[in-house]
């Protein structure tokens, strides 16, 4: 260009030169310094856990408590509204898990001859409420992230309200399965002792298991999308691996051991037994199997692992979400 | 040291171009790299990735209001979405203190089988309002969205007009510590603009720092204390939002004049003796100053510079003046000066003012010159397309001689 400005024109600021009208980048500049790549960056050091943990529970969730409620109380309105089932719809799945484990316990009592207590169908409907809820909540919770993309990539609050509030609304679809289940065992000729307390702790130990698990899961579906399929598939054979249809010992002294180590049968298996058997859960219990030796059906150390299981799947899974945390808006 | 509100420190922001590994099939010959080559260095670009920003800072005072102007994907968007930290810089630091009002996609959190009550309460959650507040704010929120009839219906049923209006009725009754602003002014119809522009303005006022995107350039210069222009991630001009609208405009206009016979004359500067921001009816003073040169005397004879008045948005030519219109010759070889005054009797906006040199004898334009941008504010109000500097008061003798009609006519003479 023909009309080059010394830098003394360009301080007197009302005066305007004409390289404007062209907009060369590298002449309009003025102040600033542009470089081709940034400094060397050094990434921060990341926080201690503990404090990673308190950042998130104190600054983000119980800042935003009201909105992990509001979005609970979403889910749930959108599911009971212009539905047909209604509330129906909270006791349908464990009612039907029930069913079809009525189904396979008659078969197998008519293989061997003997008859299907109703105790046992008791046992099944207080086991087939927790794995619904379980079911439920995984499946809206993987879902979670990617359902709601235009908030994850368009407003700012901390993501893990997302898979929460999924998992709260499902406590309140299962708690009306819970009263129903609760309403129907005394019918079923199993009356409730002191031990059903135990129903509590399980229930809690059950609650962070499960949210531990939504976290992962709907952190991983917003990376890979497929997750969401390998999880439906899953889900729908898991209960041919949890002790929901049948009880360990069914299994034998090894296959009961076996079996326990599913991190949800100690709960299932633990609510069973401290409300159908009255068994106090600090106490081992040991059957006699189809074949007459001794099978243990419970230790406290089921219970142990149940806790250790839950608050390991609990805190890896707040922590791994946080860390990625970060990144969601950018590869959503 | 107090920091400012709103900082932005040597910014560098790098997106991937393209698909990520997006299934779980992928990640591994990904990851197995990875182990093998260890992380790349973040100052590094890798295959596919691009700087969305470069090297951006800037910080925003209470009082002040940042506009971010540039051409789309010049990194506008990127620069909210690190403000409201949905984004977190690559390299560089980016801090905001207090309670982010973001008027941004302001019915993102809508469940359309949700009733319009309902959505307010998500809604206002989702931008960090507590429910007391919204209980406290409902009906000003409902009454300012203008729909209070329809308050109980699905928003499924609403209007994308009806849904917009409810959402920024949302956004608009935040009480925030930092104000941010991405392209929610083209909202509703004519008369719910007029409102939301007025509450963003009201909002701004508040001494609080304020960022605001837009494409609608008056709106920034309006709003604006100060402004950047952005263009591919860059920080290309920063300084008052007249000039880096003018920029902007500027570098998007296809130079299509070309300065055949550059050499013969020359408009270097052209500078500005009244102010940038003038009120409506004001008159603007600027001067251009120049060379001729290599001309003849019978080329001296066709050759006039013109004056050139034009809408910025828009680019409407409003008016034309030269000197051969005003029966001044065209200045003799050697350098030359020459002054010239408007009065701008047209609405509140964004004007340019185009200097150039026309060869009458060729009938084309032979030097394009320098232009600028003023700024015109609002004086008086009124509507239409120029400003007639009106004149009102009622005579004595009006047929009504109430106090009531005195004390509006003692409010014109004041006004």
């Amino acid at each position: 260009m023909a009309h080059t400005q010394t830098q003394a024109d360009e301080d007197e600021s009302d005066e305007f030169d004409s390289r404007l009208t062209g907009l060369d980048p590298s002449e309009s500049v003025g102040a600033v310094d542009i470089a081709e790549s940034p400094p060397h960056a050094v990434e921060e050091p990341r926080a201690s856990l503990l404090e990673q943990l308190r950042e998130i529970v104190v600054e983000e969730l119980w800042t935003y408590r009201e909105l992990t409620i509001q979005l609970a109380l979403r889910d749930i309105r959108i599911r009971y509204k212009q539905a047909a089932m209604g509330f129906a719809w909270a006791i349908l799945m464990p009612a039907l898990v029930v069913a079809a484990g009525a189904l396979v316990r008659y078969a197998m009592a008519y293989l061997s001859g003997g008859d299907v207590e109703t105790s046992a169908i008791a046992g099944m409907a207080i086991k087939a409420l927790p794995w619904a809820f379980f079911v439920g909540a995984i499946g809206f919770g993987t879902n979670s992230l990617t359902g709601n993309l235009a908030l994850v990539t368009k407003i700012y609050f901390p993501r893990e309200v997302l898979p929460l509030s999924a998992t709260l609304a499902q406590v309140f679809d299962s708690t009306l399965g819970a009263l129903a289940v609760a309403v129907i065992v005394p019918f079923l000729g199993v009356s409730y002792g002191w031990t059903a307390l135990w129903t509590l702790p399980l229930v809690l130990i059950l609650f962070m298991f499960t949210l531990g698990t939504a976290l992962l899961l709907g952190c991983a579906n917003l990376f890979f999308r497929d997750v969401k399929y390998i999880v439906q598939v899953l889900l729908r054979f898991g209960i041919f691996f949890t002790p929901v249809f049948f009880e360990p010992e069914m299994f034998g002294a090894m296959g009961a051991k076996v079996m326990m180590l599913n991190p949800l049968s100690p709960i299932l298996e633990g609510l069973r037994l401290a409300i159908v058997e009255h068994h106090d859960l600090l106490d081992p219990l040991v059957v006699r199997g189809a074949d007459g030796g001794a099978i243990l059906a419970w230790t406290p150390w089921y219970l142990a692992y149940g806790v250790i299981a839950a608050v390991v799947l609990l805190l890896g899974g707040v922590l791994i979400f946080h860390r990625f945390e970060r990144t969601f808006a950018e590869y959503a | 040291m107090t920091r400012a509100p709103i900082e932005f420190r040597q910014v560098w922001k790098k997106f991937h171009r393209g698909e990520l590994h997006d299934s779980l099939r992928d990640l591994i010959p990904e990851a197995t790299r990875r182990l093998l080559r260890g992380r790349p260095p973040l100052e590094q670009l890798e295959r596919d990735e691009f700087w969305a920003l470069r090297d951006v800072s800037f910080q925003v005072t209470p009082g002040e209001a940042l506009g971010i102007i540039g051409p789309n994907g010049a990194g506008k968007t990127t620069i909210l979405k690190l403000l409201t930290k949905i984004l977190r810089p690559t390299v560089g630091e980016c801090s905001v203190r207090g309670r982010v009002g973001a008027l941004i996609e302001v019915a993102a959190g809508f469940h359309p089988d949700l009733t319009g009550r309902e959505n307010v309460f998500l809604q206002g959650a989702i931008m960090g309002m507590r429910q007391a507040e919204i209980e406290a704010k409902f009906d000003q929120i409902v009454d300012f969205s203008g729909i209070p009839q329809f308050i109980d219906t699905q928003v499924k049923r609403y209007s994308s007009g009806m849904n917009a209006r409810l959402g920024f009725a949302i956004a608009a009754h935040l009480d925030p510590d930092v104000l941010l602003i991405d392209e929610v002014l083209a909202v509703g119809d004519y008369n719910f603009q007029r409102k939301a522009f007025g509450r963003i303005e009201e909002m701004a006022r508040r001494n609080i720092p304020v960022v605001i995107v837009s494409h609608q350039l008056e709106r920034i210069a309006a709003l604006c204390t100060k402004a950047i222009l952005l263009d591919a991630g860059r920080v290309v001009k920063r300084g008052e939002p007249a000039d880096c609208i003018a920029a902007y405009i500027a570098g998007q206009e296809v130079s299509t004049t070309e300065n055949e016979g550059a050499d013969a004359e020359l408009a270097r500067t052209v500078r500005l003796d009244s102010s940038r921001a003038i009120l409506s009816g004001d008159r603007v003073r600027l001067r251009v100053a120049g060379t001729v040169d290599g001309l003849r005397p019978d080329e001296v004879a066709d050759r006039q510079i013109m004056f050139t008045v034009r809408e910025l948005q828009g680019g409407n030519v409003l008016f034309q003046t030269g000197t051969q219109r005003n029966d001044i010759e065209f200045p003799p070889s050697g350098p030359f000066e020459i002054a010239l005054s408007l009065q701008m009797n047209v609405p509140a906006g964004m004007y340019g003012i185009d200097t150039t040199v026309w060869d009458g004898h060729r009938m084309k334009t032979s030097f394009q010159g320098p232009s600028l941008t003023i700024q015109v504010k609002e004086s008086i109000p009124f509507r239409g397309s120029v400003q007639l500097n009106p004149e009102l008061r009622i005579e004595a003798g009006s047929p009504v001689s109430s106090a009531e009609s005195a004390a509006d006519a003692g409010d014109l003479a004041e006004g």
